[in-house]
């Protein structure tokens, strides 16, 4: 493994975009990194809330009209590599509130998160378990170390 | 808010702005998305907007013409912290219009869950008020003792987030107690208080941080009572409003109504703290007391209702729901959040405190906007 | 001199300067593993990550221009503050004593201030996404105040680093001043031989009070909790530093680390007597003094929450009187 990659893998600056589902997701994965108990920081998985100090983007939630636009300056302003990792049902496929009845869709939600930025990992649940999001940090990381 | 109306209070028309900083929607002190301009002068909070509306996705417009067993659990998914609430309340709604009666078993599981939720969503916000204060330890600690809670919503509802366990007349199947379950709730609660006894003692005699929140975000009880504020925020300013007095499912529990005097942060985080002792207390009566019998009355038929209301006392205030019900079907529902109400209140709380206060402010009146991004309709007083 | 010993000496600062840059990489690890992750009862992070692996990390980023009026000044910031950090440790190597007028406490007060102002130039020049140039609808019909000027949260980290000019650290310049009393001179290289004479400056009534003083200001000028008001989660989030990314992000990693060392090799060299020096074996007093002072401010940075300029004001006052009671011991 090259120096690039190992500090890669031993450093994973974690962003979390939170853009609009019902809060569930969000403190289950702030949980995950603060809560002792899961700790993810021994996984050298660090929170931040800054762009520009980001490796990795989690989004949850479905993407709501307001949110669309900001959620995209956020990751423009994430410096490669980058890989985002979506959380739970709403970020996956819009969730409940994306088809209103049958195939109507909801005029709210701009989302799912695939439709705006490209996303790498997807982690299913709802909400998502603290145990699943490590995971899915840990599905995005090949795509952070093999990058140039 | 509007401008025009007639709530706003300060001058603030008259007073000389130096500047705007504007935070959110993603912002580390404010971890849901919303936007607040603060005003300020020479770092002094002179007037503060909040802005929602970023995170409306339209539940109630989604629960339109659903059948009524599906509109409920929808409800649920309004807000990630008092789900369980907002699926009671949904469902006291059906059972008042259609004239339900409850197994009383069922009535306890319910509050057992109620109270649980009342417990998680208070530590959370003890969490997230030490994380906003900079205290990254106490915070861990919270998250720490609020993980025995979890694991007791786990097991009752199946999940760590998504729990509710009211069905129409009763609860689910799921959420039945055996006596495994009760012990290990009662061993839960014994854990907690001792627990949070000792952060309580810690907290209160830690001069560094009581010095951060004692008279920060000050919230008047004439202002408080003009705002309309409701729950925890409004109790900190020394008004005993608990709607869990006038609830029949709490008649047979005894518990005390939990005010402070000042209204400030620190007034706020200590309601909050004695209140999880309370909920302790009404956890304990429910578990003793749990009486024999089903957790479902499927005795019942579906019925063309009008519009039926019901407010029950969630862990942000005074939650309200009311649809009416055709031909098994939801139809002109209403969802009106505690946190609406409290928006006023953030906004009064922030001004005069210095900027990096003005977060601890907001976070004080314990902001849920999720729940609170509903299409309200602002009516000149 | 002769070329022979003018080469020891050479070889002496550069060796002194590796050393200082291998001890500073593990600093921040050994304040978040062992401090505050086992206060926080936790495992917490590998103790090479914080200081050794982020920093490597973000060099192997992609190179973005900041959001800035002035990109490359910007970026150079970080930079330019190591190379300062850099020259704090050469002038108080003693190989550097001969050179008189240099290596004396005027300069290093003048380095630290320049290390300060530069926070100052960081927040003007940073102009994040996350405060005025999120797209977000602000200023529509029904807005308050929608004439009022519009400034970034950086700007606001600009105004609290010129308070911290202003007074801020008063605390450390007060502490630097003790040894300079007692010794009678501002020369480091008298400083260090008046304590061979008569013993570090530590274990007497002013220098412990100045010891105190000097820790205060060393958490003030590391930014570190609960003196951290250019760096609030609750406001400005990372202040300054918010713009940075790839290489100036690992600049800013490195140049932490490096403050705190050569912060410490500082206190060393004026209270216990004990310049760095790679050819004694007193270098591993130095090693150990960052240390101590990393642990004893981890231990105070994570029980005590972020200080308001409420409770800034008052405890910088309280320190830099102290600080003036240790000077006026020092001359009775």
């Amino acid at each position: 493994m090259s120096l690039k990659s190992y500090s890669r893998a031993r450093a994973v600056h974690v962003m979390l975009v939170y853009t609009g589902g019902c809060n569930g997701c969000d403190i289950e994965i702030v949980n995950c990194i603060f809560s002792p108990k899961y700790d993810a920081e021994q996984y050298k998985i660090f929170l931040t809330w800054n762009p520009r100090e980001a490796d990795v983007l989690v989004v949850t939630g479905p993407v709501t009209k307001h949110n669309e636009k900001p959620l995209k300056a956020i990751y423009e302003a994430i410096p490669e590599p980058k890989a985002v990792i979506a959380a739970g049902a709403c970020a996956l496929m819009g969730g409940v509130y994306k088809n209103i009845h049958g195939d109507i869709p909801s005029e709210e939600i701009s989302g799912p998160v695939d439709k705006i930025i490209p996303v790498d990992a997807k982690v299913p649940g709802c909400a998502v378990r603290p145990e699943d999001v490590l995971a899915g940090a840990v599905a995005a990381l090949p795509k952070l170390l093999d990058a140039e | 808010m509007d401008e025009d109306n007639k709530i706003t209070l300060g001058n603030s028309k008259k007073q000389v702005i130096e500047t705007e900083v504007p935070m959110g929607t993603v912002h580390s002190a404010a971890i849901e998305p919303y936007r607040i301009r603060l005003f300020v002068e020479d770092e002094v909070v002179k007037d503060a907007e909040i802005t929602i509306g970023v995170n409306h996705r339209g539940v109630e417009r989604i629960m339109e013409g659903l059948p009524v067993e599906k509109a409920n659990s929808l409800t649920e998914k309004i807000c990630g912290i008092c789900s369980n609430s907002h699926i009671w309340n949904s469902v006291l709604v059906a059972e008042k219009a259609l004239g339900i009666e409850v197994p009383e078993r069922a009535q306890n599981i319910r509050i057992i869950t109620e109270e649980l939720e009342r417990l998680h969503s208070h530590l959370l916000y003890l969490a997230h008020g030490n994380e906003v204060l900079g205290h990254e330890t106490f915070s861990m600690r919270l998250f720490y003792i609020r993980e025995t809670v979890m694991e007791l919503l786990r097991m009752i509802g199946g999940n760590r987030v998504q729990y509710g366990v009211p069905i129409i007349g009763g609860v689910r199947p799921r959420a039945e107690l055996n006596q495994m379950k009760i012990q290990k709730i009662q061993e839960g609660m014994n854990l907690l208080e001792e627990k949070i006894s000792d952060f309580a003692e810690r907290f209160v005699s830690d001069p560094m941080i009581m010095s951060r929140i004692t008279g920060v975000g000050t919230l008047k009880k004439e202002d408080a009572l003009r705002l309309a504020t409701s729950g925890p925020t409004l109790r900190a300013t020394g008004v005993a409003v608990d709607i869990r007095r006038d609830m029949k499912e709490y008649d047979p529990f005894e518990f005390d109504v939990i005010t402070q005097d000042d209204g400030d942060v620190k007034s706020n985080l200590l309601v909050r703290v004695l209140e999880n002792l309370e909920s302790i207390k009404i956890i304990r009566q429910a578990v003793n007391h749990l009486p024999e019998g089903k957790i479902t009355n499927r005795s019942w038929d579906m019925q063309d209702t009008p519009i039926t209301k019901s407010y029950i006392e969630v862990p942000r205030g005074k939650l309200y729901h009311s649809y009416a019900l055709e031909e098994g079907r939801v139809r002109h529902s209403i969802v009106r959040t505690p946190s609406i109400a409290n928006i006023g209140a953030m906004q009064y709380a922030c001004i005069g405190s210095h900027i990096t206060d003005a977060q601890l402010a907001v976070v004080q009146c314990d902001p849920c906007f999720t729940c609170t991004d509903r299409a309200i309709q602002i009516i000149q007083l | 001199m002769t070329i022979v010993d003018s080469l020891i000496a050479l070889i002496a600062v550069i060796g002194t300067l590796i050393v200082a840059f291998v001890v500073s990489v593990w600093l921040p690890g050994v304040e978040r593993k062992f401090i505050h992750a086992r206060i926080q009862q936790r495992i917490g992070p590998p103790i090479s990550t914080p200081g050794l692996m982020s920093p490597i990390k973000f060099f192997f980023k992609e190179i973005i221009k900041p959001n800035s009026p002035m990109p490359r000044l910007y970026n150079s910031l970080p930079l330019i503050g190591i190379i300062i950090t850099i020259f704090l440790l050469i002038i108080i190597m003693p190989q550097l004593y001969p050179l008189a007028a240099f290596s004396s406490v005027i300069a290093l007060v003048g380095l630290l201030k320049i290390e300060e102002i530069l926070y100052m130039f960081m927040g003007s020049l940073s102009k994040s996404v996350l405060s005025l140039n999120m797209p977000f609808p602000d200023v529509v019909k029904g807005a308050k105040h929608p004439d009022v000027p519009r400034s970034f949260v950086e700007e606001l980290s600009s105004m609290r680093a010129f308070r911290l000019i202003a007074f801020g650290s008063f605390p450390i310049y007060l502490a630097i001043f003790v040894p300079v009393a007692m010794a009678g001179s501002i020369f480091l290289g008298d400083i260090v031989a008046y304590q061979q004479f008569n013993g570090p400056v530590l274990f007497s009534l002013a220098g412990i009070l100045g010891a105190v003083v000097y820790f205060i200001g060393f958490m003030i000028l590391l930014n570190e909790y609960p003196f951290s008001i250019l760096k609030t989660k609750a406001d400005v989030i990372e202040g300054p530093l918010l713009e940075y990314a790839s290489k100036s992000r690992a600049y800013v990693y490195i140049s932490r680390g490096i403050l705190m060392f050569v912060l410490a090799c500082i206190f060393s060299t004026l209270f216990l007597g004990l310049p760095p020096n790679i050819l004694s074996w007193t270098i591993l007093l130095n090693i150990l003094v960052a240390l101590i002072f990393t642990i004893l401010m981890a231990i105070l940075s994570a029980f005590s929450p972020i200080f308001t300029f409420k409770q800034f004001y008052p405890v910088v006052t309280g320190v830099s009187i102290l600080g003036i009671l240790a000077i006026m011991v020092s001359f009775l």
